[in-house]
């Protein structure tokens, strides 16, 4: 960052010629100490991760005060006030189970709420002491365990008297089953004595075999006497029994005071009366039922005083419950006040750690922006503004340089690795602007070499035009010669034909004059005959020989025809017959002992076909001449165990006909077989061949459409194949 | 040809069962196989009433031990579970809830008395729990749309007061009649029975008088029916008092004729009576159990006989047996696993059932099988006799 930029135009004198050791040179010219760009990148790191630490540090602190805090909270404060929760919760419960005893209905139930109540008065008397032994509570604890003590000691007179009072009912309820039983017995008992008594008062009659007598007026008094006394009981216990029912049912103490005065008037009537009844033997089960029921009423364990026990017991317990209540709700005062001491303790602790948590989190941003900050700076002015802006410079520097620009000089700046990047980059684009100069001198030498080449081509082919266009002139001025050579020798040819016809007339004439003579037998006029008969057949054979010559002649003529060829349906199984045997007669003029088995397989089907027959024939024309020269070399140098053969075929196929040409000579080597349509490529000395003529050939199938091949084996045979459309694509000769 | 497969069948599945039953034969004589249908009886079987219910149970066992021995109803056996309520309605109620909760009974079965059928059928018809053939002639039963779960076999009391008074009236021609009735609603039930008739014939009733349930306690009652001289008295109450009350009169001369209805306890009160028994009417509502030219009789005492080999044939045991036939019969219309209201339905929807000589027919609105009243006399040997009209002796 120290290192101001400078031009390295000031410092590298520019040249062809460049020092090897540029960089170096580069080196001495910058200013300052060298800070390396690794001590550059640690340092900004370092400065970054030191920020980071300090802020790490600073919660770290912060957070171990909350959890002290915390701690403190958690060991003290929320179970100290769990356990005063405990105790107050246990005391309420502990009052709820003696309300439960009091209301227990069988001895049962009474001691297993006893049971409970003895476990809960043991737990929170556990409770109190622990609570006690707290330093905080030191203050409080005597104060609770008296109160604990009040609320025992009731507790205690409860169990007691409530466990009497079960007992109390367990006799009562004996007492009333038996109650019950002797009411009902006394019921039917009393009710069927009134019976008996009455029906005796009336009848005189207690039992069915009685015999009736009349009472005296004293026996009568004492019967009667006996009959209100049964009414009296039947009245009396009846009484005593509702009594007893009502007594058993009152819940007011007050109310058993009268009802205890009314049972004992009727108690003293039922036993005043008793005492008459225990006199008449008939009455045992009575006086002994009306006893027991006197009984079951006043005796000390009576209905009566067991009601008023437990009425008293009740009323005690009642009251002892609502000191009960109050002594538990004076200890939950207590409580509250401890629980309330407790919970400012825990309030306390708990806002210090909220306030170590408050000032931890405001240290904690401050020291995180303070981070962010720092860590901005480092990157945009270290990294961003030092590193890389000069990185990206030297990467433009080298797309430049990439993209063909070298002309653009490297900017070096600063002392470090990128210094020394952009100076190696300088020397390099140096190197490579020297070598794009004396690449350019070296690729304008080759294209010219080049150019000469293409020109020498363009020469050579001109020449060989040239070449072409001289033959091809020579074959017109050929072909006009010979048509009218051919010409001239037509009319030559017809006179010899024509005259040779006339004489051979006239030797028939002279036959008919001969047999008209006399001497007809004679042997003059036999010799005649057999002479002329001689003449007529050399007349048959002139007129043979000049058809055939006036036949060649028009051949010729046809063939050269200087106008171009119209298109024309033409056969060409007779065309390329016609052509072979031209061909052969062409080679058998000059050599006599030229001869070759000749052999067709034609196609029928091939019939007429359009084409521009001139042309076709010269093409037929050109490889047959070309085969039966090529037999008759063969036949020179192999002599007579050759036996040459020349085949001509046609085939018609679904679009085209082929024509295939066949002979057993020398055969066409590789490699002028490649080349042997280009024109003046030839085997024949000089003079004999032009080298135009398969390629004439070769032109004229392609202008029909057509194809030519050829097939050679060296020594054994060849086979030109030509393919013509049937439905010719008509390129007209240009 | 499917009838002979179908029946292949059956004599496979009878052969594939019979091993087992073969086997609870050996343990058990001939318990059918399927879980039992317990029936339940709150009955007087102590106390002045106990003959009746100790009567009603012998029947029904009776007629369950029949239908058993035979396989049961679809291979279920009956069970009878009887508690004893000494006619007193408290315990009839306490013995039906708890035979219905504790034995989870499926029908209660031949309870006996009107007060305590008054008492237990409430329970009955709130578990939903049929109450078939109560030993009863309260017309309160016989409610059909009321009562839906009771299903009574006998006549009615008034229709049984009907016939005395007819009988009095029509072979007798007594026109001076009294009563005496139990001081409850059994007895009430009599009183407004005989009231009725009278009325429907222009009738006052002479003299009236009744006695505490559950004792003898009848002397002051004699003297009171005794200073009207009644022609005839018709006692509604229990054999003991009744007796009582007919040897008192016979003591002092006091000679109307007696008549009680069925549920004085026929035998009961002719063992009780002896020779003083002559000349005492009283009506059934079920042949005369000795009567073996009833076919339903017969079988009765067949049954009673395999059942219970000591025991004589008597109105009470046979109308048990009767009982005992009606809810067998019921099971086997709705099917032994059938729910309760099914039974009550398809007994409700039942043809007559016709037992032999005795039919049963219930339909909407009558929940009563029979209308038959029968007249028995006791004769000078003190046996019960069957009659078709009262004589004057």
């Amino acid at each position: 960052m120290s290192d101001p930029p400078v031009n390295s135009a000031d410092r590298e004198p520019a040249g062809v010629v460049l020092p090897r050791n540029g960089g170096a040179q580069c080196r001495e010219h910058t200013t300052g100490r060298r800070v390396g760009i690794r001590l550059q990148t640690y340092l900004g790191l370092f400065g970054s991760v030191l920020l980071v630490t300090m802020a790490s540090f600073v919660a770290y602190i912060f957070l171990n005060q909350i959890v002290q805090f915390q701690s403190r909270l958690a060991d003290d404060s929320i179970p100290n006030l769990s356990r005063a929760v405990e105790v107050a919760r246990q005391s309420t419960n502990l009052v709820q189970s003696v309300v439960r005893m009091v209301s227990a209905a069988t001895p049962e139930e009474h001691q297993s709420v006893a049971d409970e109540v003895l476990e809960g008065r043991q737990k929170l008397t556990g409770m109190v002491k622990a609570i006690g032994a707290m330093e905080i509570f030191s203050a409080q604890a005597h104060q609770l365990s008296l109160r604990l003590n009040t609320l025992e000691a009731l507790l205690n007179e409860i169990y007691e008297s409530s466990g009497r009072r079960l007992e109390i009912r367990a006799s009562l309820d004996v007492l009333v089953d038996e109650l019950g039983v002797i009411n009902k017995r006394l019921e039917r008992s009393t009710g069927a004595a009134l019976d008996d008594q009455g029906f005796f008062l009336q009848t005189g009659l207690r039992e069915l075999d009685d015999v009736a007598d009349p009472l005296s007026q004293r026996e009568l008094n004492d019967e009667l006497a006996h009959y209100w006394d049964l009414i009296e009981i039947n009245h009396q216990t009846t009484t005593a029994g509702l009594l007893l029912g009502e007594a058993l049912v009152l819940a007011d103490r007050d109310l058993l005071g009268p009802i205890e005065e009314r049972f004992q008037s009727a108690a003293q009537s039922i036993t005043r009366v008793g005492v008459r009844l225990a006199s008449r033997p008939d009455q045992a089960a009575l006086v002994a039922d009306i006893g027991r029921l006197v009984e079951i009423g006043s005796a000390v364990d009576g209905v009566l005083a067991l009601r008023r026990e437990t009425l008293e017991r009740l009323e005690r317990e009642t009251e002892a419950l609502n000191d009960g209540r109050e002594a538990s709700s004076r200890f939950l005062a207590d409580m509250e006040t401890l629980v309330a001491e407790v919970n400012r303790q825990a309030v306390a602790v708990n806002t210090q750690s909220q306030d170590a948590a408050t000032t931890g989190m405001v240290l904690l941003v401050a020291l995180t922006l303070v981070s962010v900050v720092g860590a901005v700076l480092i990157g945009w002015l270290f990294v961003g503004r030092h590193l890389i802006r000069r990185m990206v410079d030297l990467s433009g520097n080298m797309r430049d340089m990439a993209g063909g620009d070298l002309e653009v000089p490297v900017a070096v700046t600063g002392n470090d690795e990128v210094t020394d990047m952009a100076n190696a980059l300088e020397v390099f684009r140096r190197y490579a602007l020297e070598v794009q100069r004396l690449n350019l001198v070296e690729k304008l030498a080759q294209e010219l070499d080049g150019k000469n080449k293409d020109l020498e081509q363009a020469l050579e082919r001109l020449r060989k035009a040239q070449e072409q266009i001289v033959a091809e002139e020579k074959l017109a001025s050929l072909g006009q010669l010979t048509a009218g050579v051919a010409h001239e020798i037509k009319n030559p040819l017809n006179f010899v034909s024509n005259f040779a016809e006339v004489s051979s007339e006239l030797i028939d004439e002279i036959g008919e004059i001969l047999e008209e003579t006399e001497d007809a037998q004679s042997d003059l006029v036999e010799e005649v005959k057999e002479i002329l008969d001689d003449l007529r057949t050399n007349l048959g054979k002139i007129r043979e020989h000049s058809g055939r010559a006036d036949g060649i002649v028009r051949n010729m003529l046809e063939h050269s025809r200087a106008e171009p060829g119209d298109w024309r349906e033409t056969d060409l199984n007779a065309l390329v017959k016609q052509y072979r045997d031209l061909a052969y007669h062409a080679i058998r003029a000059e050599n006599t002992e030229f001869n070759l088995t000749m052999t067709d397989e034609l196609d029928d089907d091939v019939g007429n076909v359009e084409v521009v027959p001139q042309d076709i024939s010269r093409a037929f024309l050109n490889i047959l001449t070309n085969a039966c020269q090529a037999i008759e070399e063969k036949c020179a140098k192999v002599g007579k165990d050759y036996e040459p053969e020349l085949g001509i075929a046609s085939k018609r196929l679904a679009d085209a006909v082929e024509f295939t040409i066949r002979d057993n000579g020398p055969g066409i080597p590789a490699d002028l077989r490649q080349r042997m349509f280009e024109p003046f490529v030839t085997t024949k000395d000089t003079g004999k061949g032009t080298g135009l003529g398969l390629s004439l050939t070769s032109d004229i199938i392609t202008r029909h459409g057509g194809h030519i091949d050829v097939e050679s084996e060296v020594g054994v045979f060849t086979e030109f194949r030509i393919r013509l459309p049937l439905e010719p694509t008509r390129t007209s000769p240009e | 040809m499917r009838r002979s497969l179908l029946s292949a069948f059956a004599m496979l599945g009878w052969l594939l069962q019979s091993p087992a039953g073969a086997e609870k034969a050996t343990g058990d004589q001939s318990q059918p196989a399927g879980d039992e249908v317990v029936f339940g009886q709150s009955a007087a079987l102590s106390g002045p009433a106990s003959e009746l219910g100790m009567g009603m149970r012998l029947g029904l066992v009776a007629a369950f031990a029949e239908v058993n021995a035979a396989g049961g109803v679809d291979g279920h056996p009956l069970s009878l579970t009887t508690l004893d309520d000494a006619y007193e309605p408290e315990a009839a109620v306490a013995n039906t809830r708890e035979l219905i909760e504790k034995h989870e009974v499926y029908a209660l079965v031949g309870a006996v008395g009107t007060p305590t059928s008054r008492a237990a059928q409430p329970v009955t018809s709130d578990a939903g729990v049929p109450y078939i053939a109560p030993f009863t002639g309260a017309e309160f039963l016989r409610d059909a749309k009321e009562q839906s779960n009771v299903f009574n076999v006998r006549a009615s009391y008034f229709q049984e007061t009907a016939e005395i008074v007819a009988r009095l009236t029509e072979d007798l021609g007594i026109t001076k009649i009294g009563i005496l009735y139990q001081d409850d609603s059994y007895g009430r039930a009599g009183l407004a029975g005989v009231r009725r008739a009278l009325d429907a014939r222009g009738l006052p009733l002479v003299a009236e008088a009744n006695y505490p349930r559950n004792t003898v306690i009848v002397k002051r009652a004699l003297l009171n029916l005794r200073r009207f001289d009644p022609e005839a008295v018709v006692i509604i109450g229990a054999y003991k008092p009744a007796a009582t009350l007919i040897r008192w009169a016979r003591r002092l001369d006091f000679r109307p004729v007696f008549v009680n209805i069925s549920f004085v306890g026929t035998s009961a009160l002719a063992e009780e009576l002896g020779a003083d028994g002559e000349g005492v009417y009283i009506t059934q509502v079920v042949p005369f159990p000795l009567d073996t030219g009833v076919a339903v009789v017969g079988r009765y005492q067949q049954a009673l006989a395999a059942s219970a080999p000591d025991a004589e044939p008597g109105f009470v045991s046979l109308e048990g047996y009767l009982a005992g036939r009606l809810v067998v019969e019921g099971l086997r219309l709705a099917g032994p696993r059938a729910p309760r209201a099914e039974f009550l339905a398809a007994l409700r929807g039942a043809p007559p059932i016709e037992l032999g000589g005795f039919e049963l027919e219930y339909g909407e609105g009558d929940n009563q099988g029979s209308d038959r009243v029968y007249l028995t006399v006791i004769d000078a040997n003190g046996d019960v006799k069957p009659t078709q009209r009262m004589v004057r002796r």
